[in-house]
């Protein structure tokens, strides 16, 4: 039976519903099988997300998970977001997930990324304190109303008769634990992270872990194998940690924090750590000696002979010394928390063995005397190839069976998040029978994320990146709530009022802000009076507006005040009001010019495909066997996630459209005709 | 709901879709109205230029200024002008169709002009120049006809073949003119801003990742500099370079020494190329511009496909496959009394074969099978060879079969030049300059602004229009760049 940990509510979770036959049948009569709406698997960052999320939609959920006490650890960075991380996180916070809240309890060293290059642009980004991350977010889950939190590794899935209405060749109805007992669900959720007959590489040693000191689940894989899924290997490493007081700081560059710091989430106007009480970073470099080391000792690097793909950058230094010889590479030294008493060492992600490292380390400016107290490490684990679920987060294969995080081939506690509350937002709306959650690209970094891994698929760690977002100028970080969270409050319930709230105020105020300041026109001559700071031409014969004069990079809502105070001066009460109504402005022409284009990307999800069509048989439609395959493989939803597809050409997507139209056609006719018998 | 159509329009012509590949559409407000030249490119006296979307009725009054609009669905004669010289073009027949009940139920407007290629091209690069029009993509009228419910669904039947038909004949365009010397510019304005902007993008990305070189971006503006001096200096420059020639590409192709030098100087009636009976006496490309049976036609003679030749004649060889990829249609000759030579059935297997599978009157290229010196064969004997594909005897020598050549001739070149999407040089031309201005415009914008974001997206739109003339341009091309320059990673 399941140990019961955290709190015990499952019992009458699951004699509340029991109403299933094959659940009955199969129940010891003594002990009933406990039955959840949603199972998930795995307590990292997207298993966090996904229960949490799951709940909040009104979901019953147990999340299952090795060990409890590791539910919100960070295995590898002590830091969250960064630029197109913070993006997701801010995302992920405008649907009321966790992880942008916990971090403004546990960071301790907040820092704005690319402050100077334009607030699309920016990167929210902290160093986090592991324990009270930790802390925090297992106090969050285990008072989460409706969720139970029970410890037992998954070793096998229950399957059962799929829906006819829907595609896939079985249907997951439940998990069987380790010690042989079963858990009945109506979704489940696999979040297993690199778990997946995960293996630790540490110089020529190999031992199976999916986390140095964490059992990897085999049973699992070997399940998700024989159903057919399509498996892949990915790589990926972290650096070793140093005791803190053996390093020499005083000769190293520091790095304060930013004051005021810029909260994660819509909902805090303040972090919990003063930026007084917060910590700094410091920088060295690497040198000729460590890529002497690093070269000389090839031999001895299983991970990095491997053939597993790693990914294209450079996240461990044997790559970064192997493609960019003769170069100083720069490590941030990281602090892991207030109380800790290690340093994490940014840049040096490294799978030599111990010994060497510790020989390279030393050879850093500052770090000569430094004390490894956890050597790098390499892990190389299964993932399953993305395209063969949909961007609901559920598998084509199996029905209410989702994916969600480093299973699906991303890297990254904010990537892995993001699939999280989508999966677990999902999984519940599979359960009360409501339409899908899906976040178009035109509507967020989620949204690209989840579709280039669904049509594309990635060959390795697929991370966020800013370049990677055609309609970056609008998916901003400052504007996630305006996107996202009231989708989320309607169509997911997944918000909560005071939030909804919140973001409902920010609208209006943002609208009533803008037509404020576009019906205040001067003359240009008179601005330049008014404001003699800004490059305004006075050439302009037409009268300019006040939203006209707030782009410019000197003006913000400050200086409005000041010259017309009895209608901006309300504005600037609120700072970030202030700051959002600067950046609407500075982007408006070109966000409005870019409207057409995104409505025409929308128009063409909206073009939705038969789920159910069969690629490799449909008759009535001229399609080459390669484009059959390929839809076969990726079944897009919509007309658009199919002219994604590499090697689908136009012509087939004009023959898919006319087989769909003829189809529906066909359905409305016989729908017609009258009822006989 | 259909209307999700528009988006496939632009993707037609650029191969097969790219993730991420945003479209260039252009300038602001732009993307929605689009022109080409309707009519085939048989001699005529007339041609038929048209436009669909909302700015028809703007591109109407720009070019038959001060005119206001003529009734609906009404010819009227106007005196066309370019909007910005003011210069005269053409005395027109023009028409106002608004919607819906026009073509493609869409805003329309017709310009039926005289057919010398000067007026067209005059006309259609006027039409470039009004604000929010663009060349259309492939199909893009008739698709847009059937995404306003203007088809009927036979009626669309044959859409998807006719797009790949003329997905085709463009990316064959397309290859003839990135041949010469502006293909090579091209390719190069497209290398040097794919760098700069994939530059651009890593400051954005991983400026803060590690410590970038030095000049990062100085060098990305150094680029964009250069490249407007470039841009500018070929738009305004008056010599064209190299002749676009008009009509059907038909290229001459075969094995060596089975006459297609003398099938090429037959069809021309002059000696164009030089013939003998030593196999690889053609090395190069000819070209001569001919009239095959009423319809303009350039003629190319290649070098006869073999391997293990020179130094000299390989690279004949390699410029024969090279054009054989642009032609129109392909005359396939073999030598009749040769037929069981490894040479001929090589060519059979490698040329004839894979285009002859294609279906009749699909996408690909045309061809015909000649089967020459008809003369060395025994007089009423049997097939030349069971299993032949469809084949036409010929003797280059006695004449004999010329007549039934130029019968499937016509045929071949009427339904090649019957369809405007294979002949329009003029609106390759047009297309060309709208999308380099279009570039100069959005590099104008980069240097404008001092936010990094919105300097990049000047420089996203820019690579879109020149992707569209070049290739490339996806998300994956940058990010190659960006990993192949930058040492990034956590």
């Amino acid at each position: 039976m399941l140990s019961l940990r955290g709190c015990g509510r499952w019992v009458a979770a699951s004699l509340a519903k029991q109403h299933l036959p094959w659940a009955q049948f199969s129940a010891d009569s003594a002990a009933p099988t406990p039955h959840f709406d949603v199972v998930v698997i795995g307590g990292g960052h997207a298993g966090t997300e996904a229960a949490a999320a799951a709940a909040r939609c009104g979901s019953r959920t147990l999340l299952l998970t090795h060990r409890v006490d590791t539910i919100g650890q960070m295995s590898c960075n002590p830091s969250f977001g960064g630029i197109g991380k913070g993006h997701l996180m801010r995302e992920v916070d405008a649907l009321d997930g966790l992880c942008s809240r916990i971090c403004d309890q546990s960071g301790v060293h907040y820092k704005v990324l690319n402050r100077r290059k334009g607030p699309a642009v920016w990167g929210l980004r902290a160093q986090i304190d592991r324990k009270l991350y930790k802390q925090n977010m297992q106090k969050e889950i285990l008072n989460t109303p409706l969720l139970t939190v029970q410890e037992g590794a998954v070793e096998d899935l229950i399957l059962s008769e799929p829906e006819p209405e829907h595609p896939g060749k079985c249907r997951v109805s439940g998990v069987v634990l380790v010690d042989g007992s079963t858990v009945y669900a109506d979704s489940v959720i696999l979040t297993t992270g690199t778990f997946l007959r995960g293996t630790v590489v540490i110089g020529l040693e190999m031992h199976p872990a999916g986390r140095l000191g964490d059992q990897p689940s085999i049973g699992l894989a070997q399940t998700l194998e024989k159903l057919g899924f399509a498996v892949g290997r990915l790589k990926t490493g972290t650096p070793p940690r140093i005791a803190k007081e053996s390093i020499n700081f005083s000769i190293l560059n520091k790095q304060t924090p930013d004051d005021p710091p810029k909260p994660f989430s819509f909902i805090n106007e303040t972090v919990w750590i003063k930026p007084e009480d917060q910590l700094p970073c410091y920088m060295t470099h690497t040198n000729p000696k460590v890529d002497e080391i690093v070269l000389e000792n090839l031999h001895l690097n299983s991970h990095v002979k491997e053939t597993t793909r790693g990914p294209r950058y450079c996240p461990s230094i044997e790559s970064k010394v192997l493609r960019f010889p003769n170069r100083l590479h720069q490590v941030w030294l990281e602090p892991e928390g207030l109380d800790s008493d290690l340093i994490y060492p940014q840049g040096l992600s490294v799978t030599l063995p111990a010994e060497l490292q510790e020989k390279m380390i030393a050879c850093i400016r500052g770090l000569e005397k430094a004390k490894m107290i956890q050597p790098g490490y390499g892990v190389q684990y299964d993932y399953l190839d993305p395209r063969q679920i949909s961007p609901s987060l559920e598998t084509h294969l199996v029905q209410r069976l989702f994916f969600a995080g480093q299973i699906n081939g991303t890297t990254g506690y904010e990537e892995a998040a993001a699939q999280g509350v989508i999966a677990g937002i999902n999984a519940s709306l599979r359960v009360s029978r409501k339409p899908p959650f899906v976040v178009s690209r035109t509507e967020g970094y989620i949204g690209v994320l989840i579709d280039d891994l669904t049509t594309l698929g990635t060959s390795e760690p697929y991370r966020m990146f800013t370049s990677r977002v055609e309609f970056r100028l609008s998916l901003r970080p400052d504007n996630a709530d305006s996107r996202l969270t009231f989708r989320g409050y309607e169509e997911a319930g997944c918000v909560s009022q005071q939030r909804y709230e919140r973001a409902c105020w920010m609208k209006s105020s943002l609208e009533e802000g803008i037509s404020v300041l576009k019906s205040i026109e001067f003359s240009s001559y008179k601005w330049k009076q008014l404001i003699p700071e800004a490059s305004i031409s006075i050439t302009k014969s037409h009268p300019v507006s006040a939203l006209d004069v707030l782009k410019h990079e000197e003006v913000d809502m400050e200086s409005l005040a000041k010259v017309v105070p009895d209608l901006f001066k309300k504005y600037t009460q609120c700072r970030e009001l202030a700051e959002r109504l600067k950046i609407e402005a500075a982007y408006e022409s070109v966000v409005f010019h870019q409207l057409q284009e995104i409505k025409e990307v929308q128009r063409d999800e909206t073009l939705q495909l038969p789920k159910d069509l069969d690629y490799l048989t449909i008759k009535d439609v001229s399609l080459s066997q390669e484009v059959r395959e390929k839809l076969h493989f990726s079944r897009p939803q919509t007309i658009g996630a199919a002219s994604r597809i590499p090697g689908v050409t136009p012509a087939a997507i004009v023959n898919l459209l006319r087989f769909v139209k003829t189809t529906q056609q066909r359905q409305a006719t016989v729908n017609e005709l009258p009822q006989t018998d | 709901m259909w209307r999700g159509l528009w988006t496939l329009a632009a993707r037609a012509a650029r191969g097969p879709p790219r993730a991420c590949a945003r479209r260039g559409s252009g300038a602001p407000g732009s993307g929605a109205t689009i022109f080409a030249l309707s009519s085939g490119q048989g001699r005529c006296a007339l041609a038929v230029i048209r436009t669909s979307g909302p700015a028809s009725a703007h591109a109407l009054r720009s070019l038959t200024a001060p005119r206001s609009l003529p009734p609906a669905r009404r010819a009227s004669l106007r005196l066309l002008r370019d909007p910005r010289s003011g210069e005269p073009l053409d005395r027109a027949l023009v028409l106002w169709l608004p919607g819906p009940q026009s073509f493609t139920g869409e805003d329309c407007a017709e310009f039926h002009v005289h057919g010398g290629p000067a007026v067209v091209s005059g006309v259609l690069q006027a039409l470039g120049r009004v604000p929010g029009l663009r060349p259309a993509e492939a199909g893009e009228f008739t698709r847009r006809a059937f995404a306003h419910g203007k088809l009927t669904l036979t009626e669309v039947e044959g859409l998807g073949d006719l797009i790949h038909a003329e997905t085709e004949a463009q990316r064959r365009q397309a290859l003839r003119q990135l041949e010469g010397e502006l293909g090579q510019l091209c390719r190069g304005w497209a290398e040097t801003l794919t760098q700069a902007l994939a530059h651009v993008e890593a400051y954005i990305d991983f400026g803060e990742d590690d410590h970038f070189e030095e000049g990062v971006l100085e060098q990305a503006d150094r680029a964009v500099r250069a490249l407007e001096g470039a841009l500018g200096a070929h738009l305004r420059d008056a010599r064209r370079g190299q002749r676009l020639r008009s009509g059907a590409h038909v290229v001459v192709a075969g094995p060596p020494n089975a006459g297609k030098s003398s099938l090429v100087n037959l069809l021309s009636r002059k000696p164009v190329s030089i013939v003998s009976p030593e196999p690889g006496t053609t090395r190069d490309v000819l070209e001569t511009p001919v009239d095959l049976a009423g319809f303009p036609a350039l003629l190319s003679d290649t070098a006869g496909l073999r391997e293990g030749a020179g130094p000299v004649e390989q690279e004949g060889v390699r410029r024969a496959r090279e054009r054989l990829e642009q032609a129109d249609l392909i005359l396939a000759v073999l030598d009749a009394s040769d037929l069981a030579s490894a040479a001929s059935r090589d060519f059979l297997d490698t040329v004839v074969a894979p285009r002859a599978a294609q279906s009749p009157g699909g996408s690909g290229q045309r061809l015909l099978l000649v089967l020459n010196k008809s003369d060395l064969l025994p007089a009423a004997g049997p097939e030349p060879r069971p299993g032949l594909p469809p084949h036409l005897l010929l003797s280059c020598l006695t004449g004999a079969g010329l007549d039934r050549l130029l019968e499937a001739l016509k045929a071949e070149l009427a339904a090649v030049c019957g369809d405007p999407a294979t002949g329009p040089p003029l609106l390759t031309r047009a297309r060309h300059q709208h999308h380099l201005q279009g570039c100069l415009d959005a590099l104008g914008r980069y240097k404008g602004t001092s936010d990094l974001a919105l300097a990049a997206e000047a420089l996203r739109v820019a690579r879109g229009h020149l992707s569209r003339l070049a290739g490339g341009g996806g998300t994956e091309e940058i990010l190659d760049v960006i990993f192949r320059d930058f040492c990034v990673g956590k």
